[in-house]
């Protein structure tokens, strides 16, 4: 299968300036090479940090444990399930898996099938949480664009829904205004976030 | 991505339910046969790795399998 290519831009945040990037619409063996060799050893180092700084578990990296190899692996060959990444400077900056098979719960599209975004990440540099300075910003946000343009090429209108991980909820309220659904007891009590059509196009303007 | 077209022969019966369908999930009709491919794919795979496609009802909690054959 072949793979789509589309330019993008990000923030090089240091140098204040925009930086052409690309957004892929596949994880490939480069980008898990880049997983392997660039973001695992670069996470190990911030774990490290929060150990000797006596950071309590509860508030370090939740998608530490995320394999991307695996999830990648878990879904090959299978059409209700896509990945995208985006990478700048010959390095993957960001991955992401969706499933095509959820349907929404908001009630004015409830039961309508939305882009579930199952696991959304960025490199450990560009995470304004880990308390360091980020090499790229927008990243996350590229890849929302990408769940949300796939859901109109499917025809879902721009709908997706995902359970988000406590520390990027904000994320997703505050920049994705995204409307939260609250707790969801039937999913590890994540709490819930759903774009409809009309957020979805008001997203894709900004 | 490159699509290819083919020609589908549907009954009365079946082409009334792809319309109903394509109504009820606002999506066109080839969304609902596209989404169709897509969930038959994933539940076939899983069968494929000996596990079993389960309906619960919501209030009862009363589980039933769907056979596939």
């Amino acid at each position: 299968m072949s793979t789509e290519v589309s330019i993008i831009s990000l923030l090089d945040v240091k140098n204040s300036s925009s930086v052409q990037a690309e957004l892929r619409d596949s994880i490939g063996e480069v980008q898990l090479i880049d997983w392997h060799t660039q973001w695992q050893p670069q996470l190990f180092q911030v774990l490290n940090q929060l150990k000797q700084q006596g950071v309590p578990l509860s508030q370090w990296p939740q998608s530490r444990n995320w394999d991307w190899p695996q999830k990648t692996a878990q879904v090959a060959g299978l059409l209700a399930f896509k990945c995208f990444c985006v990478t700048c400077d010959g390095v993957t900056q960001g991955l992401m898996r969706v499933d095509l098979n959820k349907t929404a719960q908001v009630p004015e599209q409830k039961g309508r099938p939305l882009v579930y975004v199952e696991y959304l990440e960025v490199a450990p540099w560009n995470r304004p949480d880990l308390g360091q300075p980020i090499r790229f910003k927008g990243v996350g946000t590229a890849l929302m664009v990408a769940a949300v343009a796939l859901s109109e090429y499917e025809g879902f209108k721009g709908r997706i829904g995902l359970h988000s991980l406590p520390q990027s909820e904000d994320f997703y309220r505050i920049n994705c205004k995204m409307i939260d659904l609250g707790l969801d007891a039937n999913y590890q009590y994540l709490r819930y976030f759903e774009m409809t059509h009309e957020q979805a196009h008001a997203f894709l303007k900004e | 991505m490159t699509k290819r077209t083919m020609t589908l022969n549907l009954t009365d019966d079946e082409m009334r339910v792809l319309v109903e369908l394509s109504e009820r999930k606002d999506l066109s009709k080839t969304s609902v046969l596209r989404q169709a491919l897509r969930l038959y794919q994933t539940v076939d795979a899983r069968l494929v790795r000996g596990e079993k496609l389960l309906f619960e009802n919501e209030t009862t909690k009363e589980k039933s399998e769907l056979m596939l054959l």
